[in-house]
C-alpha cells in the first residue's frame, strides 16, 4: 500500500472536468484506489464519490493506492494533480 | 404503468394552438417534471435477482444512449458533459451501493437507485460549491433517467432524438437541450404564443403546438404521434389514411416553402422602387447561414442572452468570438446587437424568483445594477466594432425612463475611456438605439428621440405591458392581442416622435413577422423590419407584390378603427386580395 499527501492546484478545485480526469486515469489501473479528505473516505474510481469531496483551490487530501500496480497507479495519479489536471 | 396500446385502436385527436411551423412525427417522449419521487417497495429474497437485472439493463441502456448523443455531438464542451455522466453510471462506489440496497435490503431496484443517487445529491446540495449545483441538475436527471427506464421496461429507446416531446411547459435551458437532441416536435400544455420557449423553437425550426392538454391521455402509450405545427393538430395513434394526410400536409408546406424562397433573393423593394430593409433577428450561431439563405440584409436583433444560458463564460473573449462570427455572416451589413435582457421569463441561473418577473429587474434595470456584466459586454462589442466601423449598433432593452438613457451612456462612456487609454480602436460614433417596449417610453418617445440614434419596437413587451395581459398565462392567452388599436397607436405615436428628431424607427418584434402587418409597418413609413429568418421570405413576397400608395392607405385605414376584431377582419380581406 502507498499513501501520499497532495495538495489541489488549480484555481477552481476539483470540480467537475478534473474530477471526471481523475476518475480516468485511476480506473485504468487494477490497484485500488482512495482519497482521504478532513478524515472522510471515498473511492477515488467513484466519480460522485470525488465531487462530493468539493475540494477547493489549495485543499490537502491523501492518496492511499494498493493493488498490483500501485507504484504506476500512484505515479499517475499524483502527476495529474500537481499538472492541475491538465492531460496533454 | 405504461403500456403500450393495440396500433389497430382509434386514433385521438387534440388540438392545441399553432406556435412553430412543420410537421413533426415519431414516437412520444413525455419531458418529466423535476420532482420525481419514488416510495419504498419491498421485494422478497426471490426477487432480488431480477430487481438486479433490472437496474443493469437500464444502466446499459441510459449508457447507450450517452453514447449516441456522444456520437452526433460535435461540441466539444457537450462531449465533456456526456463524458462525465457516462462515468455516473460506472461509479463503482454508486453500483455498489444499489446493489446492497436491492440484494441485502430488499428494496426494489427504483426505490434503490432512488435513495443511492439521493445520498450525493444531498451532500452536494450542502457542499456550498457553485460548480456543485449545476452538476447536481445533471446527477438528478440520470437517476430520473434510470428510473424512468426502469418503469417503462426498458424495452424501447427512450432517447428524444425523432420523438415528439410532450410537456407542461419548458424551460429556455430545456429547450436548447432538446434541440441538440435533433426532436421531431414539440407540444406543450401551457405556453403563450410569444413565450421564450416558443421564440426559440421557431428558432431552432422545432415544430410546436402550445396550450395542448395532453395530461388526460398517455403520450408514450402509443407507438406513434403526428402534431402539424401549422394547424395546431396532434393526433395520438393515427390511422393509416391520418398518416398518409399528414405526409401530404409535410410535402405541402415544403412546397410552399420552397416557392416562398424565391422571395429571398428578390430586392428589397415594392412593385413600385421603394425600398425597405427586412433583417435578421438572431439567437444561435447556427442560425446564421440562414442570413444568406433567406435574404437577410444584416441581424436587426442580435439576442445576446442565450451567451448567458448556454455557458457560464461570457468573459470579454468569448463574446468577441460571438459577435464577430455574427458580423462576418452579416456579410458587411449592419448588426445591432441587442445588450444583455435577461430577466421577464429568460432567468439566470442565480436569479431569485420575483412575484413579477414581466415588471421587474430584467433589462437595462439588472445591467445598471451589474456594472461587471454591463462593462464586459460594453467593451466586447466596442472592441469588434474597430474592425466594423459603421456595421455595429447597440441596442438597449427595456427602457421605461429617460433617466436611464443617460446612465447607459455614462457606462458606453466609461468604457470608450478605458480603451482609449489602452490605445485600443474602436468605433467612436458607434449608434446607441432603445427598445420601445414599455408604455412609459412609447409616451415619451419624442424626448427619447433627442437622446438616441435610433429606436426599435419590440412588440411582443409593447403589448403585454400596454395591455396589463402576461403573454405566458394560457388563462388569458386570448387577451393577448397585438393588434389592439392602442398598440397600434403607441407605435405611431413612436414612429412620429423619431420623426420630430429625424431618427429611424426598426420594428423587431414578431409582429413584423406577419406579411399583413409588415404591410401596415411599411405604410406607416416604417422601413426597417427585423425577423427571425424562417419569415423573410414569406413576409417579402407580400410586401415585393404591393405598391407603396396600397400600404400607405391600408396602413392609413388600420390606425383609423378602434375595436380589435374589426382590425382583424380587415386585415384579412387585404391578405385575401393579395391571393
Amino acid at each position: 500500500m502507498l499513501t501520499k499527501k497532495v495538495a489541489i492546484l488549480n484555481e477552481s478545485g476539483l470540480h467537475a472536468r478534473p474530477s471526471s480526469e481523475l476518475v480516468k486515469v485511476a480506473s485504468k489501473f487494477k490497484s485500488d484506489f482512495f482519497i482521504e479528505m478532513y478524515g472522510y473516505r471515498i473511492n477515488g474510481k467513484s466519480i460522485l464519490g470525488i465531487m462530493t469531496l468539493a475540494a477547493e483551490h489549495g485543499a490537502e487530501m491523501e492518496l492511499i493506492v494498493e493493488g498490483p500496480d500501485e507504484e504506476d497507479a500512484m505515479r499517475e495519479i499524483s502527476q495529474l494533480i500537481e499538472n492541475k489536471f491538465v492531460t496533454e | 404503468m405504461t403500456h403500450v396500446k393495440e396500433q389497430t385502436g382509434t386514433s385521438i385527436t387534440l388540438t392545441g394552438i399553432a406556435a412553430s411551423g412543420g410537421i413533426g412525427g415519431g414516437r412520444a417522449w413525455v419531458l418529466p417534471t423535476s420532482s420525481t419521487t419514488v416510495k419504498p417497495e419491498k421485494i422478497s429474497h426471490d426477487d432480488a435477482k431480477k430487481e438486479l437485472a433490472k437496474l443493469d439493463a437500464a444502466v446499459k441502456h441510459v449508457i447507450s444512449e450517452f453514447d449516441h448523443l456522444k456520437s452526433i455531438s460535435k461540441d466539444d464542451e457537450v462531449n465533456q458533459i456526456l463524458d462525465t455522466q457516462i462515468q455516473v453510471l460506472y461509479d463503482p462506489q454508486l453500483l455498489e451501493d444499489i446493489h446492497i440496497k436491492i440484494s441485502k435490503q430488499l428494496f426494489g431496484a427504483e426505490y434503490a437507485i432512488f435513495e443511492s443517487f439521493n445520498k450525493y445529491i444531498e451532500l452536494l446540495d450542502e457542499s456550498g460549491v457553485d460548480w456543485a449545483k449545476e452538476r447536481m441538475i445533471d446527477i438528478v436527471s440520470i437517476r430520473d433517467q434510470l428510473i424512468k427506464t426502469i418503469k417503462n421496461n426498458g424495452e424501447e429507446l427512450l432517447i428524444a432524438e425523432n420523438s415528439v416531446i410532450f410537456a407542461h411547459d419548458v424551460s429556455p435551458t430545456e429547450i436548447i437541450q432538446l434541440s441538440r437532441q435533433n426532436i421531431s416536435g414539440l407540444v406543450m400544455q401551457k405556453g403563450g404564443l410569444t413565450s421564450h420557449a416558443v421564440i426559440l423553437a421557431q428558432s431552432l425550426n422545432i415544430p410546436c403546438v402550445i396550450s395542448a392538454d395532453w395530461t388526460m391521455h398517455d403520450p408514450e402509450g402509443f407507438t406513434m404521434v403526428l402534431m402539424d405545427g401549422d394547424s395546431g393538430e396532434i393526433i395520438l395513434n393515427p390511422s393509416n389514411d391520418e398518416k398518409s394526410l399528414f405526409d401530404k400536409r409535410k410535402t405541402e408546406q415544403e412546397e410552399i416553402r420552397a416557392e416562398t424562397m424565391i422571395w429571398a433573393a428578390k430586392p428589397d423593394q415594392t412593385n413600385c422602387g421603394s425600398s425597405f430593409t427586412i433583417q435578421a433577428n438572431i439567437e444561435f450561431l447556427n442560425e446564421l447561414p440562414r442570413l444568406k439563405t433567406h435574404g437577410a440584409k444584416g441581424v436587426g436583433l442580435l439576442r445576446t442572452e442565450t451567451i448567458l444560458f448556454q455557458s457560464k463564460n461570457f468573459d470579454v473573449d468569448n463574446q468577441i468570438e460571438f459577435y464577430r462570427s455574427v458580423m462576418d455572416a452579416a456579410d458587411n451589413k449592419t448588426v445591432t446587437i441587442r445588450l444583455f435582457d435577461a430577466g421577464g421569463d429568460k432567468l439566470l441561473d442565480d436569479y431569485e424568483a420575483e412575484a413579477n418577473p414581466f415588471l421587474g429587474w430584467r433589462g437595462i434595470r439588472m445591467l445598471l445594477d451589474k456594472p461587471d456584466l454591463l462593462d464586459q459586454q460594453l467593451e466586447a462589442i466596442l472592441r469588434v466594432s474597430g474592425d466594423y466601423p459603421g456595421k455595429l449598433k447597440i441596442l438597449v432593452p427595456m427602457v421605461s425612463r429617460l433617466e436611464e438613457i443617460d446612465e447607459i451612456k455614462q457606462a458606453i462612456h466609461r468604457v470608450e475611456r478605458l480603451l482609449e487609454i489602452k490605445n485600443i480602436t474602436f468605433d467612436k460614433s458607434i449608434p446607441l438605439g432603445i427598445m420601445i417596449e414599455v408604455p412609459s417610453i412609447a409616451l415619451m418617445a419624442e424626448h427619447a428621440a433627442e437622446k438616441v440614434d435610433f429606436f426599435s419596437i419590440g412588440t411582443n413587451d409593447l403589448t403585454q405591458y400596454t395591455l396589463a395581459v402576461d403573454r405566458g398565462n394560457e388563462h388569458i392567452s386570448k387577451l393577448y392581442e397585438p393588434l389592439s388599436p392602442a398598440v397600434w397607436k403607441l407605435i405611431a405615436m413612436t414612429k412620429s416622435g423619431a420623426d420630430k428628431a429625424g431618427i429611424p424607427v426598426a420594428v423587431c418584434g414578431e409582429m413584423a413577422s406577419r406579411p399583413e402587418l409588415a404591410a401596415c409597418f411599411l405604410g406607416m413609413g416604417i422601413t426597417e423590419l427585423s425577423m427571425t429568418t424562417n419569415s423573410i421570405p414569406g413576409v417579402k413576397a407580400i410586401l415585393c407584390n404591393s405598391s407603396k400608395s396600397e400600404l400607405k392607405n391600408l396602413a392609413e385605414i388600420i390606425l383609423s378603427i378602434n375595436e380589435t376584431h374589426l382590425i382583424n377582419l380587415h386585415l384579412k380581406e387585404w391578405m385575401q386580395s393579395k391571393g
